[in-house]
């Protein structure tokens, strides 16, 4: 067994268990860079293969493509940062049954195959007929997945963009309970108080934030039960973050 | 044989670069205050021996692995991208067809490094440091590449050895003067230095290394002046062409060419104030991104007419 097959056999191993990790981490952080390794460890073999611009090409561009997943997993997900620990997995039964059907198929392919087994000549200039086969023959294609990865970029960036179409995208939004139907997860912003007073009496209906608020028995501000002292009265909140929300509240009929 | 050379001269390269580095980051502040510039070839010594013995702090649940792993990443990243740089004719570490492509990898991995950098620290203005990184890093990165592909077209090739000689009749500076300002900025944004240190800033107390000290600390520093000598070299071999010169031999061209941008970087680093995040963003997707498009298109045009 050469140096090549020694360097194969242990890409190949970081490639499995860095792919097999990303679904057993419990951070979407941690998982996209775990996939950016078994990428790199196959970029890696691609590159035994005397492919040298598609694994480089492979690193590069998963490098770049995992860290934008990851930004955009985060910012998506109501998980700030990453490093809390989270389910990664869903749907188990069907995608058991669906890893089933690929490992068998791809199976299938690979012992049916027959790959031929020719080196490349050192001399041969792949990479030029690389980008002849690219730009010539296979043009519809290269140009087919540009564009359907450049609509897809337009679309990522629109549904994360807080200024959308149709206002700001995060009025009203509230973070999901710790606990099942518990209190909203997060921070909560103050109101000034006696700005905030106006708008407990003033807005009728349709704010479920200033509801809320009245309906908490220490909405007020005081603390009513004197005993305890130590505890941290609670806020006056209003759990749409940031300023832009504010005249959309001032314009509540009343 | 003339592999096996370049690999031994690239650790001396990368060594006396930052050393360089270290001592030019006092010295231009010393020169411009007109301080004595004694104190510019002690400091980073002595800071350096300090963080050495100094204890490692820690957070509470970091990423212990990835915070490890970072700076070294960082590091390795640097010195990848210099093995792709020619020292002289025929002397490469990596002769690859494709280095211009393993450099764009490095840049990109980069941006991975810095971020898991201030991401694994679990604490809030590494994370921001991190966050506002990837923003400004990535789409520095993206506009480089723009920039080396109008490198290459003269050359016909993806491989750095081809476009230094294809350099012979004219720089790739003269060609598109507007991508060497571009690619100088990169240097900036990877090595975290002055305008583009999103990363580790004064208004973040230190971004990605407010919650590390001692080793840790050093690490990180050797790999920021490390990426810096890279960049530094990769500018002088595309831009300027690098082994290439009169009289003197290809190595010390290089060495002369790659401390004189050395020295570029580090007075922008100094004199060039910083934009805030969200105006840079604008002013590389608005301006700086349009602008590598058509200065790789107007290599393009000169090729197509004159070529």
């Amino acid at each position: 067994m050469g140096l090549i097959d020694l360097a194969f056999l242990a890409l190949s191993a970081i490639a499995i268990v860095s792919g097999w990790r990303v679904f057993a981490t419990d951070s979407m952080v941690r998982a996209s860079f775990l996939l950016l390794l078994s990428f790199t460890a196959v970029g890696l073999i691609i590159l035994m293969l005397a492919a040298p611009y598609i694994g480089i090409a492979t690193i590069f561009m998963m490098a770049v493509e995992m860290m934008v997943m990851a930004l955009f997993m985060v910012m998506f997900m109501m998980n700030p940062a990453g490093l809390n620990p989270m389910m990664m997995v869903h749907q188990n039964r069907f995608a058991i049954g669906a890893g089933v059907v690929a490992f068998l198929g791809l199976s299938a392919a690979v012992l049916t195959t027959d790959f031929p087994t020719d080196p490349v000549d050192p001399g041969r200039q792949v990479i030029r007929d690389l980008g002849l086969e690219m730009l010539g023959p296979s043009m519809l294609i290269f140009e087919t997945a540009g564009v359907t990865l450049l609509a897809a970029m337009v679309g990522a960036v629109v549904l994360s963009a807080r200024t959308g179409r149709f206002g700001p995208s995060d009025a009203g939004s509230r973070p999901p309970g710790l606990e099942v139907g518990g209190e909203p997860a997060g921070r909560r912003v103050e109101k000034a108080s006696g700005h905030g007073h106006h708008h407990m009496h003033g807005s009728h209906g349709g704010n479920e934030d200033v509801e809320h608020a009245e309906r908490h028995p220490d909405a007020d501000g005081h603390d009513a039960d004197g005993g305890e002292s130590g505890r941290r009265p609670p806020l006056r909140s209003d759990w749409s973050v940031g300023e832009r929300t504010m005249p959309l509240k001032t314009e509540a009929p009343s | 044989m003339t592999q096996v050379l370049a690999t031994l001269v690239l650790p001396l390269v990368l060594l006396g670069g930052i050393a360089l580095a270290a001592v030019l980051d006092r010295a231009v502040p010393a020169l411009v205050a007109g301080r004595s510039l004694k104190a510019s070839f002690v400091g980073p010594i002595t800071v350096a021996s300090s963080w050495a013995v100094a204890q490692t702090g820690g957070t509470e649940h970091p990423d212990k692995v990835n915070w490890i792993l970072a700076p070294i990443l960082y590091f390795t990243l640097a010195a990848i991208g210099l093995s792709v740089v020619p020292f002289a004719p025929g002397v490469v570490a990596a002769d690859l067809d494709s280095g211009i492509v393993l450099w764009g990898a490095c840049e990109s991995l980069t941006v991975v490094a810095v971020f898991l950098h201030g991401w694994s620290a679990n604490s809030p203005l590494p994370l921001i440091g991190a966050y506002r990184y990837v923003a400004i890093g990535l789409p520095a990165m993206l506009l480089s590449m723009f920039v080396l592909i109008a490198a290459a077209l003269p050359a016909q090739s993806l491989a750095v050895t081809d476009i230094v000689e294809a350099q012979r009749s004219v720089w790739n500076i003269v060609r598109q003067p507007a991508g060497f300002v571009l690619f100088l900025m990169l240097g900036l944004s990877l090595s975290l230095r002055g305008p583009f240190d999103y990363a580790d800033p004064y208004d973040l107390v230190g971004g990605t290394t407010a919650e590390i000290s001692g080793t840790a600390r050093l690490t990180w520093w050797l790999a920021r002046l490390a990426m810096l000598v890279s960049v530094s070299a990769m500018t002088a071999t595309v831009f300027l062409g690098g082994y290439l010169g009169p009289v003197l031999p290809g190595f010390v061209w290089l060495v002369l060419k790659t401390s004189l941008v050395l020295v570029v970087l580090v007075c922008a680093g100094e004199v060039f104030a910083r934009l805030p995040p969200d105006r840079m963003m604008n002013l590389i997707w608005l301006a700086l991104l349009p602008l590598s498009f058509l200065m790789l298109v107007a290599v393009g045009v000169e090729l197509l007419l004159w070529g």
